[in-house]
């Protein structure tokens, strides 16, 4: 999956609420276990340079909730009204 | 000004507990402390990570204890640790807690000369020392790095009975106080000053600290929930005089122990009351907060320690301490 295309169009204005939104089932998911280490460092490193919060650190993160908390990722980007992210991921996971 | 710190259990993995100490740390938070149980994640290993993802906090294992690890190995944790992080690590040792001990079966011998002999013997090993020592409890015969140690690393040692806290005054650079209530605290300072005395130092030489059970939330009845679950360990682990000191049932408490015991945990949190998460944490809004640190910092403490569960939410938690809390003790 091209998360960062996902992430592209996204609104620059939405940037910050979908930061929360991921960082937050990121770090509240119990699927520790589903993160690769590799993953993590960068996401880390990313944080390190406060650079979550753009497009790179926000693919960095989709792709993380999205292995940790699919379904809970595609509610969220609901709830953002990114709903053509939302379609989109949702149709990408059935397909996997 | 009080500094506040943080504390982490190495349950969470490297990334979460990194991401927050980054957060703390840019928050305004000065020490990150990182549990030691042999049942979580390593410490050492995770303070490693902390001395490459954090720029400036000060951090070290709150606490460890000399009889899971030898002193020596101690002193070459910390040593290595301030050589990635010069200047930034601190220790903080205690005695170790008798259950997690009685687990692996070891035995908790002599703790107050456990941790004097220990304690000793590591800032002999940091000062790049040979140690020959025949202590009580540790012995070393010529024991010494093959490699320079650099610097100095200020030893703190966790207590919480009288005589500990006595010890802690005399030998420590800094006191972890494991106690939540402004009463609790003021005693155990009181017992901090005399050691501090018995060694012709002043208080204020040393960092007094209040490790403490946090929770934070803008809703009191989220902060109250998160809390409860640190609340019920504390309140069954509690001896009598300490539960009748803040007016708690002794029934209850041992209710809640027989609860832990049957790992009917549903059953152990419905027994924490309010008197308990008054009396075994600093829990609320972050008004409620602020007025009870106001009141631990008259007992002379010169550090807040925000330790678990910080809060329903950690970084949401992480987000109020910086934001509401820490910027009201600066003014």
């Amino acid at each position: 999956m091209d998360y960062g295309k996902l992430v592209e169009s996204v609104a620059i204005q939405k940037w910050s609420v979908l930061f929360d939104k991921l960082i937050d089932l990121i770090l509240t998911s119990k699927n520790d276990d589903k993160m690769p280490s590799q993953l993590a460092n960068t996401l880390l490193s990313h944080w390190q340079k406060d650079v979550l919060n753009t497009q790179t650190g926000l693919t960095v993160l989709l792709e993380a909730a999205v292995l940790l908390e699919p379904e809970k990722t595609v509610a969220a980007l609901t709830e953002l009204q990114l709903t053509n992210v939302a379609e989109q991921l949702k149709e990408a996971l059935v397909k996997t | 000004m009080v500094k506040f710190g943080i504390e982490f259990v190495p349950r969470e993995p490297y990334w979460k507990i990194m991401y927050y100490a980054l957060q703390a740390e840019r928050g305004g938070f000065s020490n990150l402390w990182i549990t030691d149980h042999f049942n979580n994640r390593n410490v050492y290993v995770t303070l490693a990570t902390a001395a490459i993802y954090t720029n400036r906090i000060t951090f070290g294992p709150g606490v460890t204890n000399p009889y899971m690890v030898n002193p020596v190995f101690t002193a070459q944790a910390i040593a290595t640790l301030n050589e990635l992080a010069p200047g930034r690590v601190v220790l903080g040792m205690g005695a170790g807690d008798k259950t997690t001990l009685d687990t692996v079966g070891v035995e908790m011998e002599k703790p107050l000369t456990a941790i004097q002999e220990s304690i000793d013997i590591i800032r002999k090993m940091i000062n790049g020392e040979s140690v020959a020592y025949q202590g009580e409890v540790f012995k070393a015969a010529g024991a010494k790095f093959l490699f320079k140690p650099k610097g100095k690393i200020p030893v703190y040692v966790g207590a919480q009975g009288p005589k500990m806290l006595a010890l802690a005054g005399k030998i420590g650079d800094g006191v972890l106080i494991n106690a939540c209530h402004p009463k609790d605290v003021e005693y155990a300072v009181n017992c901090v000053k005399e050691g501090v005395s018995a060694s012709g130092k002043r208080l204020d030489e040393i960092d007094v600290a209040a490790y403490t059970s946090f929770s934070v939330h803008e809703d009191l009845k989220k902060a109250n929930k998160a809390a409860v679950r640190v609340v019920a360990s504390i309140a069954a682990g509690s001896p009598p005089q300490i539960l009748e000191r803040h007016g708690i049932d002794v029934k209850k408490a041992e209710e809640i122990k027989e609860a832990i015991k049957a790992n009917d945990w549903t059953r152990a949190f419905s027994g924490v009351t309010p008197e308990m998460i008054s009396a075994f944490s600093v829990c609320g809004t972050p008004d409620l907060c602020i007025e009870r640190i106001a009141e631990l910092l008259k007992s002379g403490i010169s550090q807040f320690v925000v330790g678990s569960p910080i809060g329903p939410n950690v970084r949401e938690a992480i987000n109020l301490v910086s934001e509401k809390i820490i910027p009201h003790f600066e003014t």
